[in-house]
C-alpha cells in the first residue's frame, strides 16, 4: 500500500484492525508497540511470528523490514541486516497520540524517562549507545551488589562505567529541557487557553556530584542491594499552577497535558529536523472537545504544508468534521483496507 | 517434523548444539552426512576426535595448542618482556595477524560479568600473577580487552590488581578505525579518540 504525503483517515468499527496499521508505523520507527505490548503479545493468534516493512521516502529511499518470532528476530534496512540499533534509530521519525497517552502524568516515573529518552534517541545519534552502556553497567553493579559479599575492585569498575555513562546521559536530558519545556507550555496553552500555568522539571536523583552522592548511598546500598542514585531514578515532574499534575489535576487536564506533551514532541523533532515527523493518532480526537481540537489543528496544518503524513484512526461516528478539508479516507474492515467512498478530488 | 530414523535425529541434534548452527542447517548437514560416501565421514569424524583429543590450552598463556607450552611460549625469539592480556583463544590469531606484535600473550578466558556469574576468580587472572613471580623479565602487561562495558570495568579491574606488581599496565589505544571519516564516527568514539590523542611526530 502507498501512502501519499497528507492526511490519511482510518475509518471503521471497533476491533477491525484500524490501530495495527498505526502500530506498524511505529513499530518501524522504534521497534516497540505503543501500546505498551511486548512483542510475544503482537503475534497473531495461532502464528509464530510478526513482520512490518516498509519503504522510507525521503531523501532517496529506504526499504525496511522487521521480522520477530520468539525464535528469530531480524531488522533489515536496504537488505541488510542492522547490527546496531543506534545506527538504525532516527531514520523514521513518529509521533503517536493514544489513549496511554495518559500514563505519561499518572504513571510512574519510568514513563516519564521513557518519553525522555525517545525523544534523545530519535535526535542525537549517539544516545541511545549511551543509555544502552549505562543499562548494562548498572545492571552488572546490582548483580554485584546481590552477591552475599561483593567483590570491592569490581564493584569499582562497574561503578565507574556507570558514573561516566550517567553522567553524559543526565547531561543529555538536562539539555533538552530549556528546548522542550517551552514547546509544551504553548501548547498546553494552545489546547486549553484559560487554563493553569504548566511546568516542566527535570528532577535528576543526583543533585550536583553523582559520584560522592553514590558514594554516600553505599550504606543504604549494601541494605536494599541494589543501585539507588543515578539517571534510572530521574524524574520529569509536570506542574500545574505550581502543583503536580498527576496529584491535583483533574481528568481533563490529565489528558490535555498529555496531549501537550506529544506536541511538544512533535513540535521539538520538527525543529530539530527541519521536517515534521509522522503522526499517528489513534481514537483521541474523539476524546476532545471541539476547542481543544481547535488548539491541535496548526499542528496538522503544519504537517500539510511540508507535505508530512499523518494517520488517523476514527469510528465512523465520531470522526472531527472540521479536519475534513484534504482527508484521505479508508475504509478498514475485518483486518482489510481498501480506499473509502467520497474522497474528494484532489 | 516428519519421523526420522533416530540415528538421524541424534546426529541432527548433536549438530545443532554447535554456534551458530540453527535447526534447520542441523537437518541440512546431517542429511548431507548419511548421504555421502563412508570413507569420506570416516575422515570428517577422525578429524574431529584427533583435533579434540590433541589441542589442549597451553599451561602457560592459555592458547589452543598441540604442544606444551605452546609454540609462541616456547619461542625464543619472542620478547619475554611483553605480555599481551586477550580475553578469548581466538583473539590470539587476530592480533598474530597483524604481525606487528612480537610479545607473549595471556587468555583471560572471559570477562568479569556479575550478570552472568561470572567474577574475577572465574578468569585467569591468578595463572597470570602466577607468572609474574614465575618469570622476572616480565615489564608491561598490555590489556587487549574489549571495550564494552564488561571488557571496560575488567580492564579497570585487572590494572587496580596487577599495580602492586611493578609491572606497567597498558590498554590498547582506543578511537578512530584506520580509514574511517570522522563523519560516520559515533560520539563514543569519539570522546575515547579524543582522550587517547597523542603528539604527532615531527
Amino acid at each position: 500500500m502507498e501512502f501519499i504525503p497528507g492526511f490519511h483517515l482510518f475509518l471503521g468499527q471497533n476491533a477491525q484492525g484500524k490501530t495495527n496499521l498505526l502500530e506498524a508505523v511505529y513499530l518501524l520507527s522504534t521497534l516497540r508497540s505503543f501500546r505498551g505490548a511486548g512483542h510475544a503479545q503482537m503475534v497473531r493468534q495461532g502464528q509464530e511470528g510478526f513482520f512490518a516493512g516498509g519503504t522510507v521516502v525521503e531523501q532517496g529511499n529506504h526499504e525496511v523490514k522487521f521480522y520477530w518470532s520468539s525464535r528469530k528476530k531480524s531488522l533489515g534496512l536496504d537488505g541488510r541486516p542492522v547490527r546496531k540499533l543506534s545506527e538504525y534509530f532516527g531514520l523514521i521519525q513518529a509521533v503517536v497520540f493514544c489513549t496511554e497517552d495518559l500514563q505519561l502524568i499518572k504513571g510512574a516515573a519510568s514513563v516519564r524517562r521513557r518519553f525522555l529518552d525517545l525523544l534523545l534517541a530519535q535526535t542525537q545519534p549517539g544516545y541511545l549507545a549511551l543509555l544502552q552502556r549505562f543499562a548494562r553497567a548498572v545492571r552488572a553493579r546490582n548483580a554485584l551488589l546481590k552477591q552475599p559479599r561483593p567483590d570491592a575492585p569490581s564493584l569499582e569498575g562497574f561503578t565507574r562505567e556507570m558514573l561516566a555513562s550517567g553522567g553524559q546521559v543526565m547531561q543529555c536530558r538536562r539539555d533538552l529541557m530549556p528546548q522542550l519545556a517551552p514547546l509544551a507550555v504553548d501548547a498546553y496553552q494552545r489546547i486549553a487557553p484559560d487554563a493553569e500555568a504548566l511546568r516542566l522539571e527535570y528532577q535528576p536523583s543526583v543533585k550536583a556530584d553523582f559520584e560522592v552522592e553514590l558514594a554516600q548511598s553505599r550504606q543504604r546500598e549494601r541494605v536494599l542491594r541494589s543501585t539507588l542514585v543515578g539517571p534510572h531514578r530521574d524524574e520529569l515532574r509536570l506542574l500545574l499552577n505550581d502543583r503536580s499534575a498527576a496529584q491535583y489535576g483533574s481528568e481533563g487536564q490529565k489528558r490535555t497535558l498529555a496531549i501537550a506533551l506529544k506536541m511538544a514532541q512533535a513540535e521539538y523533532l520538527t525543529r530539530r529536523r527541519g521536517a515534521p515527523p509522522i503522526l499517528l493518532i489513534d481514537d483521541v480526537m474523539g476524546e476532545l472537545d471541539a476547542r481543544r481540537r481547535g488548539g491541535f489543528l496548526p499542528l496538522l496544518e503544519q504537517a500539510r504544508h511540508a507535505r508530512g503524513q499523518v494517520f488517523m484512526t476514527c469510528t465512523e461516528e465520531n470522526w472531527p468534521r472540521e479536519l475534513s478539508r484534504d482527508l484521505i479516507r479508508w475504509e478498514v474492515k475485518t483486518g482489510t483496507v481498501k480506499p473509502g467512498a467520497a474522497n474528494p478530488a484532489r | 517434523m516428519a519421523h526420522l530414523p533416530e540415528p538421524l535425529a541424534g546426529l541432527i541434534s548433536e549438530l545443532s548444539k554447535l554456534p551458530g548452527v540453527g535447526p534447520r542447517s542441523a537437518e541440512r548437514i546431517a542429511l548431507h552426512l548419511v548421504q555421502s560416501g563412508r570413507a569420506d565421514t570416516r575422515l570428517l569424524a577422525d578429524a574431529i576426535v584427533n583435533a579434540s583429543e590433541k589441542i589442549q590450552p597451553c599451561q602457560i598463556c592459555g592458547a589452543l595448542t598441540e604442544i606444551q607450552p605452546c609454540g609462541i611460549c616456547g619461542d625464543a625469539r619472542r620478547d619475554p618482556s611483553l605480555i599481551c592480556v586477550v580475553e578469548r583463544a581466538v583473539d590470539i590469531l587476530s592480533l598474530e595477524k597483524s604481525g606487528i606484535y612480537h610479545g607473549r600473550y595471556h587468555v583471560l578466558g572471559g570477562k568479569i560479568s556479575p550478570v552472568d556469574g561470572i567474577g574475577p576468580e572465574d578468569l585467569r587472572i591468578a595463572q597470570l600473577e602466577q607468572r609474574l613471580v614465575e618469570q622476572p623479565g616480565i615489564q608491561e602487561i598490555i590489556i587487549a580487552l574489549g571495550s564494552d562495558v564488561e571488557g571496560d570495568a575488567t580492564s579497570y579491574y585487572l590494572a587496580k590488581r596487577l599495580a602492586p606488581k611493578g609491572v606497567k599496565v597498558t590498554r590498547l589505544a582506543q578511537g578512530m578505525a584506520v580509514g574511517a571519516s570522522l563523519e560516520y564516527a559515533d560520539e563514543l568514539t569519539l570522546g575515547r579518540a579524543i582522550e587517547g590523542r597523542r603528539a604527532l611526530e615531527s
